[in-house]
């Protein structure tokens, strides 16, 4: 099994075929293609989007469906091109695509990007940052709104 | 903020170099035609938006704060729906060293 020196994680295992394939990158990191999930289950249901090319690059995300239950996902066709599904047609998340929020961390907590989530086709594992112009998604949704908050 | 009404067909030109055309009035979208100099970067503003979220996002956080994170995700997580369905991927488990 290919093993992975990774910043955060030091030596990670993978199989190939657990590699998720972005054919455009992602923005910001254009360059960066070959992402691999990392779940570790003392942090579930986190899961970590590890780069293949650059050991410091790992995004921290959460299936979009824990972050809001109702999420509708809405994907442009130039998108659904690069997942290589067919055009008209919305993949479904959890049956056909693993759909993920990118986590960022504020100093006022942390926020999940809703407008653009990772969509992986879970047959092929081909995988795009759908931006969803259209939607009223944030970019910046707060994970835990302030009255929720948990302070410590 | 400079308000120019156009037709369908029409163009406006920004300087000498950049044309913006109105290509196609949909019901609630029209479709523009972008012509620049290739070193003129052209992107719409919700990529931009999401590109710097990406930098602020491409670190994970301190140890503290991820367990932080997580205390906080299990009452939610058990109210909330469940992951499962997302978790037919295989995963490989990361070793932290």
């Amino acid at each position: 099994m290919p093993e992975l020196q990774t910043t955060n994680f030091g030596t990670v295992a993978f199989t190939p075929e657990s590699v998720f394939e972005f054919p455009r990158g992602l923005p910001g990191f254009e360059e960066r293609r070959r992402f691999v999930p990392v779940q570790n289950p003392a942090s579930a249901p986190i899961l970590f989007l590890q780069s293949l090319e650059e050991p410091s690059l790992c995004f921290v995300t959460l299936p979009v469906l824990v972050v809001d239950p109702v999420y509708r996902l809405r994907i442009l066709e130039p998108d659904l091109e690069i997942l290589q599904w067919k055009a008209g047609c919305q993949p479904r998340i959890g049956e056909d695509v693993l759909c993920l929020a990118v986590l960022s961390f504020q100093p006022s907590g942390p926020t999940a990007n809703l407008l653009a989530p990772v969509v992986v086709n879970l047959r092929n594992h081909q995988a795009v940052q759908a931006v969803a112009p259209e939607s009223d998604y944030s970019h910046q949704h707060a994970l835990f709104p302030r009255e929720a908050a948990v302070c410590s | 903020m400079l308000m120019m009404s156009r037709r369908q067909g029409e163009t406006i030109l920004i300087g000498d170099e950049i044309e913006i055309v109105i290509a196609h009035i949909g019901r609630s979208r029209v479709k523009v035609g972008i012509r620049a100099p290739r070193q003129t970067p052209v992107i719409a503003q919700e990529v931009k938006l999401v590109s710097e979220e990406n930098r602020a996002a491409a670190q994970a956080p301190p140890p503290a704060v991820l367990r932080a994170l997580v205390a906080q995700l299990q009452p939610a997580a058990h109210t909330l729906r469940p992951p499962s369905d997302e978790g037919s991927v295989r995963q490989d488990a990361g070793t932290k060293t």
